[in-house]
C-alpha cells in the first residue's frame, strides 16, 4: 500500500533557505553586539585613563611649578650682575693692563742714549692707529759729530726704531738744528708693576 | 532589529566619547601639561646648574682678597667720575712739583647718557668698558714730568697717556700737553 503524498516521511523537518538565513542574522547580531559592546567598553576605560593621567599631569604640573617658583626666588639679580662685573673687570683689567703705556720709560732710555751736548727742544709721543708710539721731534745738537753720534747711539740701541733725522741746519756757531722723527719699540712703553 | 539597536547606539556613544573627550584631551590639555613639565624639568635642571656655580663662584671670589678686589674696583670703576680723576690729578700734579695750566675732558664728540652730562671722548660703544680723553696742560721742570708720569703710570684708576707734547726753554721749565685716556665698567 502505497503512503499518500500528503503524509510525510519523517519527523524531523527539513532545512529550508529561510531557516538558515534567520540563523545567520542571529549571529551576525550577536557579534555586532560583542564588538559595539567591547569597543564601547574600550572607549569608556580610555576615558577613564584619559581623566586620571590629567589630574595625575596636573597635579605633577603645579608641583613642578611650585619648585621652579622657588628655585627662582632663590636667584639673586644682584648676585649675578656682581658676578658678571667681577668677570668683566678682571677680563678687561687684565687686558687693558697688558697694554698699558709707561711713557716714562722712554725718558729714562733718552737720559742714557743721548750725550750731553745734544738738546731736544721740542718732543711730541703719540700712539698711532696701529698702537705703536711715534716719536717727532726737534733738537739741536753742538756739533755734526754729536748729531752722529745720537744717530749711531739709537741705532746700536735698537729700541728707538726708524729714527731719520731731517731738516738737518747747520748755525753759524757750528750748532746743528734738526728734526727727528721715530717710532718706538713697544717694549719701551709697555707697562711693567 | 530592536537587537540591533543597542549595539549601534553603543557604537555611536563609543565614537563620541573618542571623538569629543578622549582624542581632544590628549593632544590638548594633556599634551600642554606634558610640554610645560618638560619645560620646568628643564629649567629646573638649568637652576640646580646655576646654584652649583654660583656656589663656585662664590668660592672663588671669597678666595680673592677684600683689598685686591677694591684695588680693582679703583682700576676700573663702575662710573665714569671725571671730577674726582681731576682732582687726583690735580693732587699727584701738585706733589710732583708740576704746575697744571688747564685740566679738561676732550668734548668733541657727544657722550651718551651714562657719562653723567659731561661730554666725552667716548670710545665705541661696545664692550664692558667705556672710555674717554682727558687733556691736561703743565708746566714744570723735566724731573718734574718724569714725577708725574710714574704718577699717571702707577695710578690706582688705569690712565693711559696717549699723547704727550714737551715744548723746551731755556730755563729749565717746560711746558706739556698731554692727553691721557681713562676708563670705567659700563
Amino acid at each position: 500500500m502505497d503512503i499518500p503524498p500528503t503524509i510525510p516521511t519523517s519527523f524531523v523537518p527539513r532545512s529550508t533557505f529561510a531557516s538558515t538565513r534567520r540563523t545567520f542574522t542571529t549571529n551576525f547580531t550577536d557579534v555586532f553586539s560583542i564588538f559595539a559592546y567591547a569597543v564601547l567598553g574600550v572607549v569608556f576605560a580610555l576615558a577613564l585613563g584619559v581623566f586620571f593621567y590629567g589630574r595625575i599631569l596636573a597635579g605633577a604640573q603645579a608641583s613642578k611649578d611650585a619648585e621652579l617658583a622657588k628655585a627662582e626666588k632663590a636667584i639673586d639679580l644682584a648676585t649675578v650682575q656682581g658676578f658678571m662685573q667681577l668677570r668683566d673687570r678682571l677680563t678687561a683689567g687684565q687686558k687693558m693692563l697688558g697694554s698699558h703705556l709707561a711713557l716714562s720709560n722712554f725718558f729714562k732710555l733718552v737720559e742714557t742714549l743721548l750725550p750731553t751736548n745734544v738738546r731736544v727742544s721740542n718732543l711730541h709721543l703719540t700712539l698711532d692707529t696701529t698702537k705703536r708710539v711715534r716719536l717727532e721731534g726737534a733738537g739741536v745738537a753742538k756739533s755734526f759729530n754729536a748729531l752722529a753720534a745720537v744717530s749711531n747711539s739709537f741705532a746700536a740701541d735698537g729700541r728707538i726704531k726708524e729714527a731719520i733725522f731731517s731738516n738737518i741746519v747747520v748755525n753759524r756757531d757750528s750748532s746743528v738744528s734738526f728734526a727727528l722723527s721715530a717710532t718706538l719699540d713697544p717694549k719701551v712703553v709697555a707697562f711693567s708693576p | 532589529m530592536n537587537s540591533r539597536i543597542l549595539p549601534t547606539l553603543a557604537l555611536i556613544v563609543s565614537v563620541g566619547i573618542f571623538f569629543a573627550y578622549v582624542q581632544p584631551t590628549w593632544s590638548g590639555s594633556i599634551y600642554a601639561a606634558k610640554a610645560s613639565i618638560a619645560s620646568n624639568d628643564r629649567a629646573l635642571a638649568a637652576a640646580k646648574t646655576y646654584t652649583l656655580q654660583q656656589n663656585q663662584l662664590a668660592a672663588a671670589r671669597n678666595a680673592i682678597d677684600p683689598t685686591d678686589l677694591a684695588q680693582l674696583a679703583r682700576l676700573l670703576p663702575s662710573s665714569v667720575d671725571n671730577v674726582g680723576l681731576i682732582l687726583d690729578l690735580n693732587a699727584l700734579a701738585a706733589r710732583s712739583g708740576l704746575t697744571l695750566s688747564n685740566i679738561d675732558v676732550i668734548t668733541n664728540t657727544i657722550a651718551p647718557a651714562k657719562s653723567g652730562g659731561v661730554g666725552v671722548t667716548l670710545s665705541a660703544a661696545t664692550g664692558p668698558t667705556g672710555s674717554a680723553e682727558l687733556s691736561l696742560s703743565a708746566v714744570g721742570t723735566y724731573a718734574a714730568l718724569q714725577s708725574f708720569l710714574v704718577g699717571v703710570e702707577k695710578s690706582e684708576r688705569l690712565l693711559d697717556v696717549k699723547d704727550l707734547l714737551v715744548r723746551g726753554s731755556d730755563t729749565g721749565v717746560y711746558d706739556y700737553r698731554m692727553k691721557l685716556s681713562f676708563y670705567w665698567l659700563r
